[in-house]
C-alpha cells in the first residue's frame, strides 16, 4: 500500500470508530447564509475609498482619491516625480549608478486601469519595465535595482485596506513585490466594502474558484511589509515595498 | 453542563460543602459562610460525611481515584437535592464548584453505567459558589458588611473562566461599607497554584505566584480577596515568605466583617484573640 | 546562557527561569501580543468568528479524508505535484528527491514550524544544499544557530541587544541598536538570495481543498518571494491544515491575523494554486505540495482530535503565563506553549521528557479563552495526565500519593485521623518556625523552598460546627437561625 492510502484507509477507519471522543458526528460545514462579515465597512464608493485610505494610512501607507482616470495618471506622476526628489536629496555622497534609476516594473500598459501612462513616463523620461520574462538572473539582474513598481489591482477592499494581486501574463506579482515603493491604481469599480463582499459576488457569478484556479497565485496585499521580529520593534519593507501609495479614482466602468 | 436550577420560590436551606482545605485549614472561612447565608434566612446544613469533591486526583490525571470520591459526594449530595431537603449545595470555592459542575461530567463519562453521570448533572444544575448563589439566585449584592480600608480583587481561574463568576464578587465587595475597591493589575492572570502544579513545576508556580504578590503590592491594598482558599494559601505563602504587610482573605469573611486593617487580619473576631503585635498576621491564625 | 533545548525538562525550566534578559523579553512580548490579539477580538463579534472557525474546523477534521483527496486531485489538474509522507523522514526524503532532481543548489524558506518539526533543514544541509531562513525572526535565530521558540515570534528570546550583537559577529555589521538598519542590511543580503535560490520551501497556513490552493501567511513578503523567485517551489503541511471553500479560507484567515498579531490582515497572503502559466513573466517552474502525518492520525486516534483544529496562530502561548516565565525552548519541542505541551507529546518527534510537558500547566484556562478555535487546552492536558497514570506511566510517589490521598478521603474516619495527623505534624513543623510552615519534607518541600504554608487549624470546621449544634441546642435555641452567639 502506498503512503497515501495507508493515510487515508487509516483515517477513514478511524472517523468510523463510534467512540471517538472528536470530532463529533454532526458536524456540518459552515453556511453562507451564518458566515459573518468579519471586517465590514459600508457607504457610497467615496466613502469606501476614504474608508479605505484611513485603513492604509494606520498602516503606514499613503494614499490619495480623485475623481478621474486623467488625475489618477497626473497623481501617479506626480507622485513618482515627488519620490525621486526626495530620495535624491535624501541621498549624499556619491551615488552608485544602476542604470534602474529611471525605470519602473509595472504591469503591461493595457493591463493598468489608467490608459497611456507607459508614454507619459516616457515623456518624462521614465521608462515603464512590463517584463514578459524573470526566469534566469540576465532578466532578473535586468529589473533588480528598479525601486518603483506600478500595478492595477483586481479588487481592493476598503474595510481592511487590503489589494488583491492576480498574477497573470500581464501582470507581473514582481511588479508589487520587488521594488521598494509600489503605487496602486483603484479605480472604484473595483473597490468593495469587505473581502466577503468580493467573494459572494464572484461566487454568484460563478468565477470565484476559476479565479484561483486559473492563474496560479492570487495575493492579498495589506499595506507595506513589515516585521515586528526585533522586540516588538516595528520595521518596514523588509522584503517587499517599504512605502505602498494607493491612488483611488472614480471611473465609470460598470461592476 | 447542564443548565442551572431556577428557583420559582425563594430557597429556604442549603447545604454547605465545605470543602476539605477550608475544613482543616481555614473553618473561619466555613463559619463566615454558613454566618452569612444565615443572615440572608438560609438555613444551613453541613453534612458530616463528606469529604473531598475528588479534584487533586482528578487533575493529577488519577481518574479512578477522583471517581470514587465523585461518586461519594454524589451519594452524599444528590439525594439531599432530589429529595428537597434542600434547595441548593453551596460551596466556598470556584474550583471545587468547578470540579462538581463541570468536571464530573467528564468523570462519568466513562462509566458504564449512566446513572452516576445523571445524577451528578441534577447535583451541577444546582450547586453554586457563594457569591454566584449570593447575587444570582438571592439577588443581593449587599451584606451589610464594613470594612475600612483598601480592597482588591483577584479572580480564581476556575471562578472566572469555568463558571465565569466575576460580577457577582465585584458587585458584594462594591458595596462594602468604608472600602475602596482599588484595580489589580493581572487580575485574571493565575496565580500558579494549579494544585498538584504548585509541586511538580515548584519554581514555575512560584514565579508566577510572585508575580501575582507584586501586582497585589502594587495595587496597594490593604487586603485582597478571593473566591478560593487554594489560590489564597498560595499567594499568602509567598507574601508570608517575604514578610509583606499585605494579606489575602477570602471574601466570605470580609463580607462577615470578619476582617479588619488595624485588627488582626485573616482571623476570626469571634474566637480569636488579639495576637501580639510583634507577629506576622498570618501567625494569628485559629489561635484560642 | 540560552535553554538547550535537548537538555531535561527540569534543567531547561531552570535555565529559563534564571536567565533576566529572556524573562523581560518574554513579558513585554507577551504582555504586547496577548493586548494587541484581545482589542482586535473586541473590535468585532469576536465570539461569533471563534464560534465559526471552530464549526468550520470541526468540519474539516470529520470530512478530513475526501477534502484530502479533493486538494490532491485540484492541485494535480493545476499542475502540481502531490506527495503523502507518512513521518517526518519520509517527508524529508520527498523534499530532499525533489531538490536533487531540480538540481538545486541553494533553498530559501519561509517560516515554517512543519519544516521545523522534520528538521529540514539539517537533512538539506547534509546533503550539500544551502539553506536561507527568510523569515527576518527566523534569519537571526539561523545566524545564532538556535530554534524558533514561538510560533509566531521565533525571536521573542532575545532582547534588541543580543540580536545586534548576533548582526556584528555573523554578518561584521558595525554595532546599532536601531531595527530598521538591521532589516536593512537583512534585506539586502536576503534579497540577493531569494533571486539567486533555485528552490523556494514554505510551509502552508491552510489549503483550500474545492481549488486546490496552498495558503501562506506573512508580514514581510518573505511568502511571496519563496512561493513566487525560484524556479522550484515546495510547500510542506500537515494532514489537517485543510479548509473547504474559499469563503472558509479567508474566514480562518482573518480569525488567524486577529488572534496571532492583532492584525486585521496580515501584509500579505499569498495563494498558490499551481506552477506559473506558461505565459506569465514570474512564478514556480515547478511546485509541489508535501501532505505529511507525523504522528497527526495518531493523535486523531487517541482522541485529540481537538487539536487538530489549531490554526498556530500562538494566541495560547502569548496567553499562558507559564509559558510567559519560561518561553518556548523550555518545552523542548518544536512547538511551545499550552497547544505545544498537548501535541509534542503524541507528534512523532524526539522532545526531551515530553511526558512532562502535560503538567507544565497550572490548568488555568487562559489559553482556551484566546484560542480562535476555542480548543479545550485545560481539558485536552487533564486527559493526557490521565492517558499517563492509566498507562502506568507517572512516578511511584505521585501514584502513592494520590491513592493514599484517595483512601483517606473516602471514609470519614480515616478522614479525621488524617486530619489529626497533619494538625499534630502541621504544628510541629509550625511550631519550629513560629507559626506558619516555612520547612517540609520531601516532595513538598517544593512548596516550602519558596512559600510558607499555614499550620493547620487547631479546631477543624466540622468540630466547630458540632459544637456550635450542640450549643444551640442546650440553649433551646434552634429556631432563631440568624442568631449568632459570641
Ligand atoms: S491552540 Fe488555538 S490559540 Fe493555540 S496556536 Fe492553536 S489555534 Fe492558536
Amino acid at each position: 500500500m502506498t503512503t497515501r492510502e495507508t493515510i487515508l484507509n487509516r483515517l477513514r477507519s478511524e472517523l468510523r470508530r463510534p467512540d471517538l471522543p472528536f470530532p463529533l458526528g454532526n458536524t456540518p460545514p459552515l453556511t453562507s447564509d451564518e458566515r459573518m462579515t468579519v471586517t465590514a465597512a459600508s457607504g457610497t464608493l467615496w466613502e469606501l475609498a476614504e474608508r479605505f485610505g484611513a485603513e492604509l494610512t494606520a498602516l503606514h501607507g499613503t494614499y490619495e482619491i480623485v475623481g478621474t482616470p486623467t488625475e489618477a495618471r497626473l497623481a501617479l506622476i506626480n507622485r513618482l516625480l515627488t519620490w525621486r526628489e526626495e530620495e535624491r536629496a535624501a541621498y549624499r555622497g556619491p551615488k552608485p549608478q544602476t542604470g534602474q534609476e529611471d525605470q519602473v516594473l509595472g504591469w503591461a500598459d493595457e493591463a493598468l486601469p489608467v490608459p497611456g501612462i507607459a508614454d507619459a513616463l516616457a515623456d518624462l523620461g521614465i521608462e515603464v519595465i512590463a517584463p514578459a520574462a524573470l526566469y534566469s538572473s540576465e532578466e532578473r539582474d535586468a529589473v533588480r535595482f528598479i525601486r518603483y513598481g506600478v500595478t492595477g489591482v483586481q479588487a481592493a477592499f476598503a474595510g481592511t485596506g487590503s489589494m488583491l494581486m492576480v498574477a497573470g501574463p500581464k501582470t507581473s506579482r514582481a511588479a508589487s513585490l520587488l521594488p521598494l515603493r509600489h503605487i496602486a491604481l483603484i479605480p472604484f469599480s473595483r473597490l468593495y466594502p469587505a473581502i466577503e463582499d468580493w467573494l459572494a459576488a464572484e461566487r454568484n457569478a460563478g468565477t470565484l474558484t476559476s479565479v484561483l484556479r486559473a492563474n496560479a497565485n492570487v495575493t492579498l496585499i495589506t499595506g507595506p511589509s513589515k516585521s515586528a521580529d526585533i522586540e516588538m520593534n516595528l520595521t518596514l519593507g523588509v522584503h517587499g515595498p517599504k512605502f505602498v501609495h494607493a491612488i483611488l479614482f472614480e471611473d465609470d466602468v460598470e461592476r | 453542563m447542564t443548565a442551572k436550577k431556577t428557583f420559582p420560590n425563594p430557597p429556604r436551606r442549603v447545604a454547605l460543602f465545605v470543602t476539605c482545605m477550608v475544613d482543616m485549614l481555614y473553618p473561619e472561612v466555613g463559619m463566615a459562610t454558613v454566618e452569612l447565608l444565615e443572615k440572608q434566612g438560609i438555613e444551613v446544613v453541613f453534612p458530616e460525611a463528606q469529604t473531598c469533591c475528588g479534584q487533586p486526583a482528578f487533575n493529577a490525571g488519577f481518574r479512578d481515584e477522583a471517581r470514587v470520591l465523585a461518586r461519594r459526594f454524589v451519594d452524599i449530595f444528590e439525594p439531599l437535592v432530589i429529595s428537597g431537603q434542600v434547595d441548593a449545595v453551596v460551596a466556598p470555592s470556584g474550583s471545587c464548584v468547578t470540579m462538581v459542575t463541570h468536571f464530573y461530567d467528564v468523570l462519568f463519562e466513562s462509566e458504564s453505567a449512566v446513572e452516576y453521570r445523571y445524577r451528578a448533572a441534577n447535583l451541577a444544575a444546582a450547586t453554586f459558589e457563594l457569591t454566584e448563589f449570593l447575587v444570582d439566585v438571592l439577588g443581593v449584592t449587599d451584606v451589610k458588611s464594613r470594612f475600612d480600608g483598601k480592597l482588591t480583587y483577584h479572580a480564581s481561574c476556575h471562578l472566572l473562566r469555568e463558571l465565569g463568576v466575576d460580577r457577582q464578587p465585584r458587585a458584594l465587595l462594591e458595596n462594602v461599607a468604608g472600602a475602596e475597591l482599588v484595580p489589580l493589575d493581572g487580575a485574571d492572570e493565575c496565580c500558579g497554584f494549579g494544585g498538584l502544579f504548585a509541586i511538580k513545576n515548584g519554581p514555575i508556580s512560584t514565579a508566577m505566584g510572585e508575580r501575582k504578590a507584586a501586582n497585589i503590592i502594587k495595587s496597594g491594598a490593604d487586603v485582597a480577596t478571593l473566591c478560593d482558599v487554594s489560590c489564597m494559601t498560595h499567594i499568602n505563602g509567598l507574601l508570608s515568605r517575604q514578610q509583606q504587610r499585605c494579606r489575602v482573605v477570602h471574601i466570605a469573611q470580609v463580607l462577615n466583617n470578619q476582617v479588619d486593617v488595624a485588627d488582626s487580619p485573616g482571623t476570626s473576631r469571634a474566637d480569636v484573640a488579639a495576637p501580639e503585635p510583634s507577629r506576622r498576621w498570618q501567625d494569628a491564625r485559629e489561635e484560642k | 546562557m540560552s535553554v538547550d533545548i535537548h537538555a531535561p525538562y527540569k534543567e531547561r525550566v531552570d535555565t529559563a527561569l534564571h536567565d533576566k534578559h529572556l524573562r523581560i523579553a518574554l513579558d513585554r512580548a507577551t504582555s504586547r501580543m496577548k493586548t494587541q490579539r484581545a482589542d482586535a477580538m473586541a473590535a468585532i463579534d469576536g465570539e461569533r468568528l471563534r464560534t465559526q472557525v471552530r464549526k468550520m474546523k470541526s468540519y474539516v477534521l470529520r470530512n478530513l479524508p475526501d477534502l484530502l483527496e479533493t486538494l490532491e486531485s485540484n492541485l494535480t489538474a493545476n499542475g502540481a505535484h502531490v506527495h503523502w509522507a507518512a513521518d517526518g523522514e519520509e517527508a524529508d526524503r520527498i523534499i530532499l528527491d525533489i531538490a536533487r532532481q531540480a538540481n538545486v543548489q541553494k533553498a530559501v524558506k519561509a517560516k515554517s514550524m512543519t519544516s521545523e518539526e522534520i528538521h529540514l533543514n539539517g537533512v538539506l544541509q547534509q546533503a550539500g544544499i544551502k539553506v536561507v531562513e527568510t523569515d527576518l525572526g527566523e534569519y537571526i535565530i539561523q545566524l545564532a544557530d538556535e530554534p524558533p521558540s514561538h510560533i509566531i515570534a521565533p525571536v521573542i528570546h532575545k532582547r534588541i541587544e543580543d540580536i545586534s550583537q548576533v548582526f556584528q559577529r555573523e554578518l561584521d555589521m558595525p554595532p546599532t541598536m536601531d531595527p530598521s538598519a538591521m532589516t536593512g542590511a537583512a534585506r539586502q543580503i536576503l534579497r540577493r538570495e531569494f533571486l539567486s535560490a533555485d528552490l523556494g520551501i514554505s510551509g502552508c497556513n491552510f489549503a483550500i481543498a474545492e481549488t486546490g490552493t496552498i495558503c501562506i501567511v506573512t508580514n514581510e513578503g518573505n511568502g511571496r518571494m519563496v512561493s513566487s523567485m525560484p524556479r522550484v517551489y515546495i510547500a510542506v503541511m500537515g494532514i489537517e491544515k485543510l479548509v473547504p471553500t474559499v469563503e472558509d479560507a479567508f474566514l480562518q484567515y482573518q480569525a488567524l491575523c486577529r488572534s496571532a498579531t492583532g492584525q486585521q490582515c496580515s501584509v500579505y497572503l499569498s495563494m498558490t494554486s499551481g506552477p506559473r502559466r506558461a505565459d506569465h513573466p514570474d512564478g514556480p517552474e515547478e511546485f509541489h505540495v508535501v501532505l505529511m502525518d507525523n504522528g497527526r492520525l495518531n493523535m486523531l486516534a487517541r482522541g485529540y482530535g481537538e487539536a487538530l483544529m489549531c490554526v498556530r496562530c500562538g494566541a495560547c502561548l502569548n496567553a499562558c503565563p507559564v509559558y510567559r516565565e519560561i518561553g518556548g525552548h523550555a518545552y523542548g519541542s518544536t512547538y511551545s506553549g499550552p497547544i505545544g505541551a498537548v501535541i509534542s507529546p503524541l507528534l512523532n518527534t524526539d522532545v526531551t521528557d515530553a511526558d512532562k510537558l502535560p503538567h507544565a500547566s497550572s490548568l488555568c484556562g487562559a489559553c482556551r479563552d484566546a484560542c480562535p478555535v476555542k480548543i479545550d487546552l485545560p481539558r485536552l492536558l487533564l486527559n493526557e495526565r490521565a492517558d499517563q497514570v492509566a498507562e502506568g506511566d507517572t512516578a511511584w510517589f505521585d501514584r502513592q500519593a494520590i491513592r493514599a490521598f484517595a483512601d483517606t478521603m473516602k471514609s470519614p474516619g480515616r478522614y479525621a485521623a488524617a486530619a489529626s495527623f497533619a494538625r499534630t505534624g502541621s504544628n510541629l513543623l509550625a511550631g519550629m518556625s513560629g507559626g506558619n510552615i516555612t520547612f517540609m519534607p520531601p516532595p513538598f518541600s517544593a512548596w516550602t523552598q519558596s512559600r510558607d504554608f499555614p499550620p493547620f487549624a487547631k479546631k477543624s470546621f466540622r468540630r466547630q460546627w458540632r459544637e456550635r449544634q450542640e450549643r444551640r441546642k442546650r440553649i433551646g435555641n434552634e429556631g432563631q437561625r440568624s442568631k449568632i452567639e459570641d
